[in-house]
């Protein structure tokens, strides 16, 4: 009995945490094509979120990509200037577009 | 002005853009989404599918769904921000609870192993988008494939009696859950939810145990907000903060995100979304086969065993069956029940294949309410890819 709510103790008393120091989640090197506006998409889009969730989408109209950037923008608030908007959208169309613009 | 108050009025301002569309309704391109099994190993996990590293996204192997409870390391990673705090002290770790309460609380992790009842729950956790790259033409959010899931037991203390501890004032009614999540930029909304005191019952906890283990850091360590039969939108990792409220709070990712045409099918077009929507709350019934996958080359003389998960929003799995004739004839598989009513039901089903060549097996999940999966064909779409339940096909080739 005395031996039970011992171990019932040290079940509840003690926190130890399951990994020890800092965690890092890893970095993925994306194979992402090199192109006019890569910068721009590297400065703007890259600054919130992994170029997976570029090529996550699989390839797309340009309204479809356009509708991205807004969301960006509108939605969460993402500081992008207008002119950045058109050069991103270009890249993304040149680079990850189907070949239709809707 | 606060933050949150600035992120009110931004979100207001913003509201006018409902109801665009980024979709056209001849996008039916075959997609090529990456759900190769990634070689990059994440902070306690196995080998998963990589969506993203920041936020990360990671879904689980199709293998993953033969049996009724997810491994820790196997289970599915959803972050809405960038920033995840990178380290806690678990004997530093507390979560504020104010707003309309008689007494505000700040409780340790310790606190809450040790001053409240314990209680452990077996739910799944199912994103409301997880098999969205099922619809077609193609929905706003992450393209997940059917993984977006997974069934643990949790283990922690009722939300209930952690709010009956620090009292309800008057007009208390709806509780919103904040995480540590945070975003590049400061006017990026929260990741906060919200919910209506009646949506919460008894089963809802806050839990910092999974599967007899810490939760993994990417699955919300310490705690985690665990609402058994709902989506796990609403299930806020790393929980800091439990606010009261008499009123509900507009924010992003309740007023926009994760919510579904409020018609009786759920459904609209690209060209013609429906005016208004709802929160997506509870889930449908749904199956998915675990093994055989995709494109497998089966023995012909040997028994095929298939094996899958079956679940639904807490009414219960009566019945999963399985068909091998493109959906003419449906055979009941056998279950097992063994984690109560909002986990997993598994089901297998033995068959031994007479042809060579391709066989497709189909399940359909039916619930004790006679509620039974569609076909994939009679899913309705919606824009944000929400509640998709088809009937899972796997085909593979008999040699």
């Amino acid at each position: 009995m005395k031996k039970l709510l011992l171990i019932t103790i040290l079940l509840t008393g003690s926190l130890f945490a399951q990994v020890k120091g800092n965690i890092e989640v890893p970095y993925i090197p994306y194979k992402v094509k090199m192109g006019k506006g890569f910068t721009t998409v590297q400065a703007n889009c890259l600054t919130c979120h992994s170029f997976g969730y570029v090529l996550n989408m699989g390839k797309q109209p340009k309204s479809f990509w356009k509708g991205k950037i807004h969301k960006m923008v509108a939605d969460f608030k993402a500081p992008i200037t207008k002119k950045d908007q058109a050069i991103i959208a270009n890249y993304l169309t040149e680079y990850y577009g189907n070949g239709k613009l809707k | 002005m606060k933050r949150r108050d600035f992120l009110k009025t931004s979100i207001a301002a913003s509201a006018a853009i409902l109801g665009t569309t980024e979709l056209s309704a001849d996008v039916h391109q075959a997609r090529n989404y990456n759900n190769e099994i990634s070689e990059v190993n994440f902070p306690e996990k196995a080998r998963m599918i990589v969506h993203s590293d920041r936020p990360p996204l990671l879904e689980s192997p199709m293998s993953t769904f033969t049996r009724g409870i997810t491994e820790n390391d196997k289970f599915f990673v959803r972050w809405h921000l960038p920033d995840i705090p990178q380290h806690y002290d678990p004997d530093k770790y507390t979560i504020e609870i104010n707003g309309l309460v008689e007494k505000e609380l700040k409780i340790t992790l310790k606190e809450l192993k040790t001053g409240f009842e314990q209680v452990e729950v077996a739910a799944v956790q199912q994103c409301g988008g997880n098999s969205r790259s099922s619809f077609s033409p193609i929905t706003g959010g992450i393209q997940w494939g059917n993984g977006a899931m997974g069934c643990a037991k949790f283990k922690g203390v009722r939300l209930r009696d952690i709010l009956n501890r620090a009292g309800l004032k008057k007009g208390a009614s709806w509780v919103g859950f904040n995480g540590r999540e945070t975003a590049a930029y400061y006017k990026t909304p929260d990741f906060v939810r919200e919910l209506n005191m009646d949506e919460l019952d008894d089963h809802v906890i806050l839990a910092y145990e999974m599967n007899g283990e810490d939760l993994p850091y990417l699955n919300g360590y310490p705690i985690r907000l665990v609402i058994p039969g709902y989506y796990s939108d609403s299930w806020v990792k790393m929980l800091s903060h439990i606010t009261v409220t008499n009123k509900y709070k507009h924010l992003f990712f309740m007023d926009k995100g994760y919510r579904i045409a409020d018609n009786k099918c759920e459904c609209e077009t690209p060209d013609h979304l429906y005016k208004t929507t709802k929160p997506i709350t509870i889930m449908n019934v749904k199956s998915i086969i675990g093994f055989p996958e995709n494109g497998m080359k089966m023995y012909h003389n040997s028994e095929i065993v298939v094996r899958g998960v079956a679940w639904d929003d807490g009414a219960g799995i009566s019945k999963v069956m399985v068909s091998t004739d493109n959906g003419k004839t449906w055979d009941e598989a056998l279950l097992k029940q063994e984690n109560g009513r909002y986990a997993y039901t598994e089901f297998r089903y033995a068959f031994k294949p007479a042809k060579y060549g391709k066989l497709t097996f189909m399940a359909k999940a039916i619930n004790n309410l006679g509620a039974e999966q569609p076909l994939s064909k009679d899913i309705g779409w919606n824009r944000g890819g929400y509640k998709y339940n088809g009937i899972h096909e796997v085909t593979v080739e008999i040699i």
